[in-house]
């Protein structure tokens, strides 16, 4: 049955105007190969591809900035490509955090030499091909396009947790991190399926819709549809290392070159965040007034989220590399972002919306600090750190601000976040209590005591890091006794600070950002 | 140019210009010895716009008269908005030309007393911040502002008494003036937030005192809150008990003291309590307080400097005194027109401006003869040795003694006979006022005989000098006697110039707004604008003033201190100071060294807890540690388990 005349010029027009709205993917698709291309030529080979990539990233990004059309998220109610993608202000905000990332990235890259001349345009093409699938995961609207995008994140992933030639840590890494990647995308796939069959369509509205009603309605779920949904969630649970799949995390966090760290911990986590985040907004949509979906889905997110932030801050206090507590940080504030989550409202989507401006910012810092770090002195732990201000104040003070800001004080980025996440979790609390709910009040109250507690104990290990930098001894001294100069690049330096600075202006005027998030969600 | 609001902005800025620029300068060691010259220009600038702000004021005409600056915001939170905004009225540019003129004489004596001072540049920065400060405070609409340029003053008190911050006496006035002024100004908070609240949420000066006039709150709460503004004043201007920061507050170099003293910081009190009078007025009960607290404080620091040996200490033991009666004349505002206390009460501060900073400028130059060297029993008849700075010092004794016709007789008789006043009407209070009165006519005689007890033990009998003076004992240059000469004709020519014959103060003052609304809750009527002098009560202090002069020379011309036997006990209770810090040592320092003590046992064991308590987390760390065992396996297995754990739970919990 084809379509008349009439249909088909319809059809064309919509699908012009979402071919607008998915320009920047294509961008970064045309760089890909572009990026590919300049590999059979030699000559072209002189050009670092590093700024090639930045290149396409940086107009991508201005493109979906300039995407001015989409004002409101009712203009893409029922999505692009004939309901595959949701192209709506939510997905817009996520992709162009990604894209911020990527550039972001991508200029580090070319301060610290990771990687060189010769493999960067493979490391750039994984890059950017990583980035593809997590915009791709921010604007799913169809379960097809959820595995797509995991898949499309998860591979390029795989080979840039590898990259360090010659390594062993880092090729076991890969491995380990191929193997539980395989194990839990068979999973998610076995759910998708799950929930296909029952509902009949890939289509998330549709199966969050009925999923909603079910578990809102009927006195029983049956099992079929709720296995699915947590198989569903198995994918999110690992690409955002939430306990219990994060065990892959640190040790490909401590395998793998810092960047690489930087982004599995900053862009993989916003995609999937935003993605839970997604799944978690339609569900409650389905049938907003009850508290059902709360008192099943949000406590048993919410048990996770407890048990992954303490595991994460608890297994942080050990450490010794450097790396590798930044990776247990990585799943503490995975931990945090899924209290917000767990609260299934809109003011605990936007929270987590601002808490992951806040983390790309300061995670990017870190991992930043220890690429220096690794590049000047060749070690990665805490003990290399000492007497860091010393050595270098432009990367001890920004590291302190860094640090601080993970651990959450004012007036930083880090805070702000926090803040919004905890108010967000009392929030809740108070609502579900006015909605006839005791037992949700005494879980989010507990939630949020939880995190208190969770926020003095990362203390420990984030202002461990502080005092080895600011009161030790550097080992390294010259022949008075004076600690040696770092001897930073001044790019390097330049980039580290003006990330503070940002970190600072974040803590203090944060209004904007909120009414950023808030009308991304609404 | 025409509004004086512009010319006391520029009054304002040029100290704190000249702050900047002295720091600046004491960064280059070329440069630092330079660093007062920028200091005593703002100085005499200021004193000139001063002036010119003056002239304005009185010319301007109409039975009130203020002139706003436009306000800025300079805070707003809630119902809390603070601006940025300069009152011009007479209460203002009469202290702000009496600071500004006594604070550029002082500065020009520095020039020649600090020099070679390794801090040069150092101290006239802070001197004209301290200037800066007291302007501020001065000239603020606002009580939030004022307390801005009340915690300059305090800061930079703090920093210029502990100028010689390597002596540790030094370092302890500093903070002893710091930490007691500071606890008035917890009082003072609390009273501003008191009223805040009482007075429809406003910090304005004019719209705080017309809100709480038009509806005053009940008598418990305008007490309270009067009492606690007064707090802030106690401590600021030493009143009992909070005095006992002024005297150790001389370890700051001398012209700090005659800053301090004459112009820009004990002052500050009395101006708080002159410009919130129509708020004092409301409540009697306050008022009393605050006119016995003047009252005794006046006694008791009278009699503490009989027996000092300090010449300096009996000159600040005079400055509490003196204090004293601005504050028994404020607290006669009430049952006497608030014109008249208002009047009383500047004006005590404008002529103790001249004859204070004129005996701490005069003792200073006693010091610099004397190798530092203080102490009256050392030293002695220096009138011949030190001609200039003997009449000098001369001229101020006499005007704080209260010698007829010169400044301080004026004024002091203003007071006593505004306290007489208010014994006469003070209805209820009218006995305590009486009590007041008796109070103010017995310092009157104490302060005559102290006065010259250490003039006559200074400048006569036989030339003594000692050791430490060295060749150094002649007469000070020429620098730091002209100021001196300029602060003597003050001392002399002030008071009857300006005020018993031509009312400059009262005529002015009545124009106030604050005094103008303070007299309309009082109902007074508009004619009595300035006091009639009162032949009956001068004659009575003259008299008590003459004969404590002419005790102290029957007893002091010899230039030696004998004590007759039957008043040893006596003598020696003033010589300790009433043991009055003894007395606050064991009251409050001790019992709070047991605190401290006590607190860090207890600080040691909550150390113990708090170790143990973050032990918990670490040993749990350790044992999460075997589980990331690097093993694929058991990743996941764990991932299986987990989520067969979830599964679980979520739909037994759906299937309820």
């Amino acid at each position: 049955m084809l379509p008349n005349s009439e249909q088909f010029s319809a059809l064309l027009s919509t699908l012009s105007a979402d071919l607008v709205a998915f320009l920047p993917e294509l961008i970064l698709a045309g760089g890909i190969t572009l990026l590919l291309f300049l590999r059979l030529f030699p000559q072209l080979c002189r050009v670092h591809s590093g700024f090639v990539a930045a290149g396409v990233v940086a107009l991508a990004l201005t493109t979906l900035l300039g995407n001015g059309h989409v004002t409101t998220n009712a203009d893409w109610e029922p999505g692009a490509f004939t309901g595959l993608l949701r192209l709506d202000l939510f997905s817009q905000f996520l992709r162009g955090l990604l894209l911020l990332f990527t550039l972001l990235l991508l200029l580090l890259c070319d301060q610290t030499g990771i990687p060189d001349r010769d493999d960067s345009a493979d490391f750039c093409v994984l890059l950017l091909g990583g980035t593809l699938g997590l915009m791709l995961m921010t604007s799913a609207n169809h379960l097809l396009m959820v595995f797509i995008g995991l898949e499309m994140a998860s591979l390029p992933s795989y080979a840039l947790a590898g990259f360090l030639k010659g390594q062993r840590t880092g090729s076991e890494a890969a491995l380990k991190y191929v193997v539980y990647g395989a194990a839990s995308a068979g999973v998610t796939l076995y759910g998708i399926s799950l929930l296909t069959a029952v509902f009949g369509t890939g289509n998330l509205v549709t199966v969050t819709q009925g999923l909603g009603h079910m578990i809102a309605d009927s006195e029983s779920v049956p099992l079929l549809p709720m296995a699915g949904l947590c198989f569903l969630f198995v994918g999110f649970g690992f690409k955002l290392a939430a306990v219990p799949f994060q065990f892959w995390l640190p040790d490909v966090f401590e395998g793998a070159a810092a960047e690489v760290s930087a982004f599995l911990s900053v862009a993989s986590k916003a995609a999937a965040v935003g993605l839970t985040a997604r799944v978690l907004l339609l569900l409650q949509e389905a049938n907003p007034e009850s508290v059902r979906l709360a008192e099943t889905l949000g406590i048993a997110l919410a048990v996770v989220a407890t048990i992954t932030a303490t595991w994460g801050n608890l297994a942080a206090l050990t450490q010794t590399n450097l790396k590798r507590m930044l990776g247990y940080s990585t799943i503490a504030h995975a931990g945090y972002m899924l209290m917000a989550l767990s609260t299934l409202r809109k003011d605990g989507m936007a929270a987590v919306l601002v808490y992951l401006v806040m983390y790309l910012v300061m995670n990017l810092g870190a991992f930043a600090v220890v690429a220096v770090l690794r590049n000047r002195t060749g070690a990665e732990t805490i003990a290399a750190c000492r007497g860091l201000i010393a050595r270098s104040p432009a990367v001890g003070v920004s590291l302190t601000i860094f640090l601080a800001s993970l651990l959450g004080l004012p007036p930083l980025g880090g805070f702000v976040g926090k803040f919004l996440v905890f108010s967000a979790v009392y929030d809740a609390g108070q609502a579900y209590a006015v909605a006839g709910s005791p037992t949700l009040e005494w879980v989010y109250s507990l939630l949020l005591g939880v995190g208190i507690v969770n926020t003095v104990v990362s203390a420990g290990y984030y202002l461990a890091v502080l005092r080895s930098a600011g009161l030790d001894e550097a080992e390294a001294t010259d022949a008075s006794g004076h600690a040696l100069p770092l001897g930073e690049p001044w790019g390097v330096a330049v980039y580290l600070v003006g990330l503070s600075i940002v970190l600072l202006i974040l803590g203090l005027v944060w209004n904007p950002l909120i009414t950023l998030a808030t009308s991304a969600i609404r | 140019m025409s509004d004086p609001t512009n010319l006391a902005l520029l009054a304002l800025g040029l100290p704190l210009l000249a702050t900047i620029l002295a720091a600046v300068m004491g960064t280059c060691s070329t440069l630092a010895k330079w660093a007062h010259l920028p200091v005593v220009t703002a100085f005499a600038g200021s004193a000139i716009l001063a002036l010119l702000v003056l002239s304005k004021v009185m010319q301007a005409t109409g039975s009130e008269v203020a002139f706003l600056s436009t306000a800025q915001t300079w805070f707003h939170a809630g119902n809390l908005q603070v601006d940025f905004q300069i009152t011009v009225d007479p209460l203002s540019a009469l202290m702000l030309m009496t600071v500004t003129f006594v604070g550029t004489w002082i500065a020009v004596f520095s020039v020649g007393y600090m020099h070679d001072d390794p801090g040069y540049a150092r101290y006239f920065s802070l001197m004209a911040l301290f200037v800066f400060s007291m302007c501020l405070l001065i000239l603020a609409s606002d009580l939030l502002l004022l307390v801005a340029g009340w915690e300059g003053v305090g800061l930079c008190s703090y920093l210029l008494i502990g100028y010689y911050y390597a002596k540790p006496s030094a370092a302890a006035a500093a903070r002893k003036a710091f930490l007691v002024t500071r606890l008035g100004d917890v009082g003072m908070i609390l009273g501003i937030f008191l009223f805040w609240q009482a007075g429809g949420y406003h910090t304005n000066f004019d719209k705080l005192f017309a809100h709480i006039t038009a509806n005053p709150p009940d008598s418990v709460t305008l007490t309270t809150a009067c009492l606690l503004l007064f707090c802030g004043a106690i401590g600021k201007s030493a009143q009992f008990p909070l005095y006992v920061w002024l005297p150790d507050a001389m370890e700051g170099p001398t012209p700090v003291s005659a800053l301090i003293h004459a112009a820009t910081m004990v002052t500050a009190g009395v101006y708080l309590l002159a410009r919130a009078m129509p708020l004092f007025v409301l409540s009697p009960d306050a008022q009393i307080v605050v006119a016995l607290i003047g009252g005794f404080t006046a006694i008791l620091s009278a009699f503490i400097a009989l027996a000092q040996h300090d010449l300096k200490r009996v000159l600040a033991y005079s400055t509490v005194s003196q204090l004293g009666y601005m504050f028994m004349a404020l607290g006669a505002g009430g049952p006497v027109s608030a014109n008249l206390v208002v009047t009383a009460a500047i004006f005590h501060v404008f002529t103790h401006a001249f004859f204070k900073a004129l005996l701490f400028l005069s003792s200073g130059s006693v010091m610099h003869a004397m190798g530092n060297v203080i102490d009256m029993r050392k030293f002695g008849g220096l009138r011949t040795l030190m001609p200039v700075t003997h009449i000098t010092f001369l001229c101020g004794a006499a005007a704080l003694a209260g010698f007829p016709l010169l400044s301080g007789f004026w004024s002091k008789d203003l007071i006593i006979d505004m306290v007489y006043q208010a014994s006469e009407h003070g209805g209820s209070h009218a006995t305590l006022y009486g009590l007041v009165f008796l109070t103010a006519l017995v310092t009157a005689f104490l302060t005559a005989f102290y006065t010259f007890r250490a003039y006559f033990l200074t400048f006569w009998g036989e030339l003594r000098t000692p050791p430490e003076a060295g060749h150094h004992a002649q007469e000070s240059p020429l620098g730091l006697l002209a100021p001196l000469i300029v602060l003597a004709f003050g001392a002399v020519l002030a008071g009857i110039t300006v005020e018993p014959f031509a009312h400059g103060f009262s005529n002015l003052l009545v124009k106030a707004p604050s005094v103008v609304l303070a007299n309309s809750v009082l109902h007074v009527e508009a004619e009595a604008t300035h006091p009639h002098f009162d032949f009956a009560l001068a004659g009575i202090s003259t008299l008590l003033a003459l004969s404590g002069m002419a005790l102290a020379w029957w007893h002091y011309r010899t230039g030696i201190e004998t004590v007759p036997a039957a008043l040893k006990s006596v003598y020696r209770l003033s010589e300790n100071k009433l043991y009055v810090d003894e007395i606050f040592n064991g009251m409050f320092v001790k019992p709070a060294e047991w605190l401290a003590v006590l607190s860090r046992l207890c600080d040691g064991l909550l150390d113990g807890v708090a170790r143990v308590v973050s032990f918990i987390p670490r040993l749990i760390g350790a044992l999460l540690k075997p589980l990331q065992n690097g093993l694929v396996q058991f990743y996941a297995l764990g991932m299986v388990l987990g989520l067969a754990v979830f599964l679980t739970v979520v739909v037994v919990r759906t299937s309820q």
